[in-house]
């Protein structure tokens, strides 16, 4: 070894000695600083160990630590709220909280964990202690030692319970809104800028007969659509034409109608949908209104119907409101009342109709408010100041909430009949009058007639007396035959004033036991010995008048007794049931009446016979009588063998 | 015992006033007949309150006041409304017959065509008033 290597060797020593030196110095200044930075080190994780301790302790979510095993270490306080658990006091093992059905994802969520080192977003169910399930979010994290070795996990669990609830909220009613535009009564197409179908619905399908399912069209180009679906409708142009102004104008439009060539009518609404300021599309609706519209114009056709019943019914129509006032007039009450419809509306039907009668419409109106519907009369004044008669049907108006808000009224100009009326009256009344003075001057008349005939009779009976024994036979024939011929004129003027009497007596009709009735006149009436009289059946009761009645078996007895010429006489009385009327029969064996006079008989003065005790009214008079009973009266007759009269009186 | 009967026939037919004058003096009674034609002349006769006949007999059918009328009067007047009155008519009218008795009368007897049946009622009447007790004014 030289000196030059070895002053060489001493000059590096020395360079070592002085860097060692320097870098000693360094090394003690950097260990100076590192303490100082440790201690620094040491503070500022001291302050933030509180700093978290204080964070998680005060974290609103739960914040759980658990060892490897699982088992919980350390719960913050909302961690306790949550599940329900208090660590100090009960074991808990993650498993104890993992709901059943979630078991799978949680196992491999923790896999996760235990690979990854963390897991994020992990949402399921969890039990409480209570055994309630809550859906939690969790972010979880393994926690190392300072070699690196996993000594436990952490995670921030928070309740979205509520937000899950809402959520299954939210998709069923997507889902029934779903349903709804799927099932809508109306054909829905919502298509996109491009005219691409978005959204449609099965109604579409339905109405443009196209053979398949809604979802099957999204994507669909429109407007090739719709060249296809022209031939549907009953002018395919007007259609097409249309469809292109509105989608080039780009603005609602509502309530077009299309006719199809299958009688549809189409309701069809076009509604761009924008949200902002940016269009998400157009929405058209096709809804089917042929019933609707088929409806209102059968309705219209029914309302076309009775509204021309009423302008041209003969019957004037008004309606009123509760006060009287007129509210519409058809075209027969403007001729009937001579008032345009224009004067009268709004007018007061009473004050301008009714003077005298203005009680009687007071009192109709009451009766409208009731609901209470009739008809009466009254006396009308119409424009010319002519009083008319009104015949009126009149019937409460209601709304459609069944409250009375007016009336209408038929009317009817009764005027011509109720004069006739009138007139009838008057005729009756001046008939019965006259009755009466034709009875009263029917009774003076047989009065001064019969007054000649009583003193006659007593001229010629003083006649007599004053010269009895000096008159020969022939003058006191005379003198007989004076009397009986007053006799007949008597009974004829006695005949002819009951003749007129029959119709006028209006005596009340009452039950006559006709069976009775005939037996006394039997016992009263003088029945020569040689004639019989039967009767077949009991006689039945009848609703008339007991005197004429009587009249009328007594006229047909005796008439019968007189023209017996047999030596044996036989009168058979019967009778015979009918619906409405009994039958009687009398039956002679007298005479006989010949054919000829059959109808005469019943006329006044035709007595066949002339006698003494005949003056020929009896049978009209029986005539009469029958008839004022609703009967009638014949007979059957052979001459020299007998007769039979027949009558019928109504039960 | 029977008396003897002061009548008031009011009657204007000439006959029937020789009927009744004939017929009581054939049966020999001793009735005094004062005759008025009219009801006008028989008021007047009644207006001698101190010379009133028994019994009235009356016709209905007269001229001027008629029967009805008549008796009317008769019935409102205080006196003469006691004086029994008969109504001797042709009239069977069942109108005045009611009209009669209502007003108040004391007979209605009808008088007979023949003369033998009106003498035979005439008697029968006139017997009958003759027992009667009456009121004397």
């Amino acid at each position: 070894m030289g000196q030059e290597q070895l002053e060489i060797l001493q000059r590096a020593l020395k360079r070592e000695k002085a860097a060692r030196k320097a870098a000693e110095k360094i090394l003690e200044e950097k260990s100076r600083d590192l303490y100082s930075t440790s201690q620094k080190l040491e503070e500022l994780l001291n302050q933030k160990s509180s700093q978290l301790q204080g964070v998680f302790e005060n974290i609103v979510d739960a914040y759980v630590v658990m060892d490897l095993q699982g088992n919980f270490i350390k719960f913050n306080e909302a961690a306790t709220k949550l599940f329900g658990y208090d660590i100090s006091r009960d074991k808990v093992n993650v498993v104890n909280l993992i709901y059943n059905d979630d078991y799978q994802y949680a196992m491999s969520s923790f896999l996760e964990l235990q690979t990854k080192g963390y897991f994020k977003n992990y949402e399921a169910r969890v039990y409480t202690k209570s055994k309630e399930v809550k859906w939690v979010h969790i972010n979880a994290s393994v926690i190392f030692d300072k070699n690196r070795k996993p000594i436990a996990a952490q995670g921030i669990v928070r309740d979205i319970s509520h937000q899950k609830a809402s959520e299954e909220k939210l998709i069923e009613s997507e889902n029934r809104l779903a349903s709804l535009v799927v099932n809508l009564d109306s054909g829905i197409v919502l298509e996109d800028e491009n005219r691409n179908i978005v959204l449609t619905n099965n109604k579409f399908c339905e109405l443009f007969g196209i053979n398949a399912s809604p979802e099957d069209l999204v994507g669909m180009d429109c407007k090739a659509a719709s060249e296809q679906n022209k031939v549907l409708f009953k002018n395919p142009d007007a259609f097409i034409e249309r469809m292109r102004a509105i989608d080039t104008d780009k603005k609602i439009v509502l309530g077009d109608e299309l006719e199809m060539l299958n009688g549809k009518i189409l309701e069809r609404n076009y509604t761009p949908i924008v949200i902002g300021e940016k269009s998400k599309g157009y929405l058209w609706t096709f809804t089917d209104v042929t019933l609707k519209r088929t409806y209102r114009k059968s309705l219209e056709a029914q309302k076309q119907k009775y509204y021309n019943i009423i302008a041209n019914m003969n019957l004037g129509m008004v309606e009123l409101n509760n006060n009287d006032e007129i509210l519409m007039v058809n075209q027969s009450f403007e001729k009937m009342s001579g008032y345009t419809e224009a004067e009268v509306i709004g007018k007061n039907a009473r004050t301008l109709f009714a003077a005298e009668d203005a009680d009687i419409l007071k009192k109709e109106r009451e009766k409208r408010k009731e609901g209470i519907s009739n008809s009466y009369e009254f006396k009308a004044i119409c424009k010319k100041g002519k009083t008319r008669h009104w015949l009126v049907s009149g019937a409460p108006n209601y709304n459609i909430d069944g409250e009375v808000i007016g009336s209408i009224g038929i009317h009817l100009d009764v005027t011509d009949t109720k004069s006739l009326e009138l007139q009838k009256e008057k005729l009756l009344e001046k008939l019965e009058k006259s009755n009466d003075e034709l009875q009263e001057y029917a009774h003076i008349v047989s009065h001064d007639l019969k007054s000649p005939l009583r003193s006659i009779n007593a001229l010629v009976s003083w006649l007599k007396e004053d010269n009895q024994g000096s008159l020969d036979a022939t003058s006191l024939q005379n003198f007989a035959l004076i009397e009986s011929t007053l006799e007949k004129m008597e009974q004829l003027i006695t005949d002819v004033l009951n003749y007129s009497s029959v119709g006028a007596d209006n005596s009340v009709k009452v039950d006559v036991d006709l069976n009775s009735m005939v037996n006394e006149l039997v016992s009263m009436l003088y029945i020569p010995d040689h004639i019989e009289i039967k009767s077949l059946n009991i006689l039945p009761n009848i609703k008339g008048d007991r005197t004429k009645l009587q009249q009328v078996f007594q006229n047909l007895i005796s008439n019968s007794v007189k023209f017996i010429d047999k030596e044996c006489g036989s009168i058979i009385i019967d009778v015979e049931d009918f619906k409405s009327h009994y039958k009687f029969s009398i039956k002679d064996n007298g005479i006989g009446i010949e054919k000829k006079y059959h109808n005469k008989i019943f006329k006044i003065f035709h007595s066949l016979k002339k006698s003494k005790d005949s003056s020929g009214i009896g049978l009209s008079i029986v005539k009469k009588i029958i008839n004022l009973h609703e009967g009638e009266i014949w007979l059957d007759s052979e001459p020299n063998v007998g007769t039979t009269f027949y009558f019928t009186l109504k039960k | 015992m029977t008396k003897n009967l002061k009548i008031l026939l009011i009657e204007d037919d000439m006959i029937e006033i020789m009927k009744l004058n004939r017929t009581i003096s054939t049966l020999k009674l001793d009735h005094k007949i004062i005759e008025a034609n009219n009801g006008e002349d028989a008021l007047g006769i009644l207006e001698q309150k101190d010379n009133l006949p028994d019994i009235i007999l009356l016709d209905l059918n007269m001229p001027k006041i008629n029967g009805i009328e008549f008796l009317n009067i008769l019935k409102k007047d205080d006196v003469l409304k006691y004086i029994p009155t008969i109504i001797l008519t042709t009239s069977n009218n069942q109108k005045d017959l009611l009209e009669c008795y209502k007003t108040g009368v004391a007979g209605y007897v009808l008088k007979p065509l023949k003369y033998e049946d009106y003498v035979s009622k005439i008697e029968k009447l006139l017997a009958y008033w003759s027992i009667n007790e009456l009121i004397v004014v």
